[in-house]
């Protein structure tokens, strides 16, 4: 350090803070809301773990529960869907049958 | 624990409010400002309290919460009006002169005057080096910046504050 950074540092002394700088700090202090101040290591109560475990294992149950639902409702309604369509097959066949029955009938007939 | 706390408090107020207040003084050169600036800072410690883990974790963020105010009024200041500027230097320099009589106080508050005038982040700098002693490791940590930039600041602060002194203060510098 040279005798320039020397003046510098004693130039820059820590310069006294006005008088009442701490009287108007408490004033403010006071005027605000009491903070609740609550020291770092005080443990929340039990109650507060369980409670929270309880609310946690509800919501996923009925998370669980809802996506359980919704899945037996699509297949549900897959299989009646797939029931219709085979009716609907069904029906087909039968007339396609009936059809073929009176074709062929026409046909021995027109032969004879 | 109330009580308490208040009593910690007070004392945290006593023992650093003069460094708050004149590092809040020297980046701003404000006298109302830098007081609005410690009341701010000593408030919001108060918040924040009960994170504070001791008496020199408490200091260091003091002087981080007070450079960083201060460089938040400084900016909001300078967004207002420059003419501003002018009059508060104007006005710092004269009350900095009335404190002090003779040669050597008159050299320390042209020597602060000149400070004033160097960039912000190189006086930042130069203040936590030679008003809080602070190495460039522990004015890095205190103002969030990187080593080397903090280096480069010091190093090109203190050369503009001598080239500076060099031609305004010459019959002080021998």
């Amino acid at each position: 350090m040279d005798e320039f950074e020397r003046e510098l540092r004693q130039a820059l002394g820590r310069q006294p803070a006005p008088q009442d700088l701490k009287s108007k700090i408490m004033a403010r202090r006071a005027q605000q809301p009491q903070l609740v101040r609550q020291p770092r290591s005080t443990p929340r109560p039990h109650v507060f773990h369980w409670q929270r475990m309880a609310a946690s294992i509800t919501v996923a149950a009925v998370l669980a529960g809802g996506l359980l639902w919704r899945e037996q409702e699509q297949r549900r309604r897959g299989e009646e869907a797939r029931d219709q369509v085979l009716t609907a097959l069904r029906i087909t066949g039968h007339a396609l049958d009936h059809m073929h029955s009176q074709l062929t009938a026409h046909d021995h007939a027109a032969e004879e | 624990m109330v009580h308490d706390d208040q009593l910690d408090f007070e004392q945290l107020v006593d023992e650093h409010q003069a460094m708050v207040y004149s590092l809040a003084l020297r980046m701003t050169g404000d006298h109302g400002l830098a007081e609005e600036i410690a009341q701010d800072v000593f408030l919001e410690l108060d918040r924040n309290l009960s994170k504070i883990e001791s008496a020199d974790h408490a200091c260091f963020w003091l002087r981080r919460v007070a450079m960083s105010r201060s460089t938040d009024a400084l900016r909001r200041r300078q967004a207002r009006r420059m003419e501003q500027w002018v009059e508060i230097e104007e006005g710092h320099g004269a009350k900095a002169e009335s404190s002090s009589s003779p040669l050597a106080s008159g050299l320390s508050s042209r020597l602060e005057q000149l400070l004033a005038t160097l960039p912000e982040a190189q006086r930042a700098a130069l203040l936590l080096r030679y008003q809080e002693d602070l190495t460039p490791e522990e004015i890095a940590a205190a103002l969030g910046a990187p080593l080397a930039t903090v280096k480069s600041h010091l190093q090109r602060g203190l050369k503009l504050l001598r080239a500076k002194a060099a031609t305004h203060l010459h019959e002080y510098i021998r």
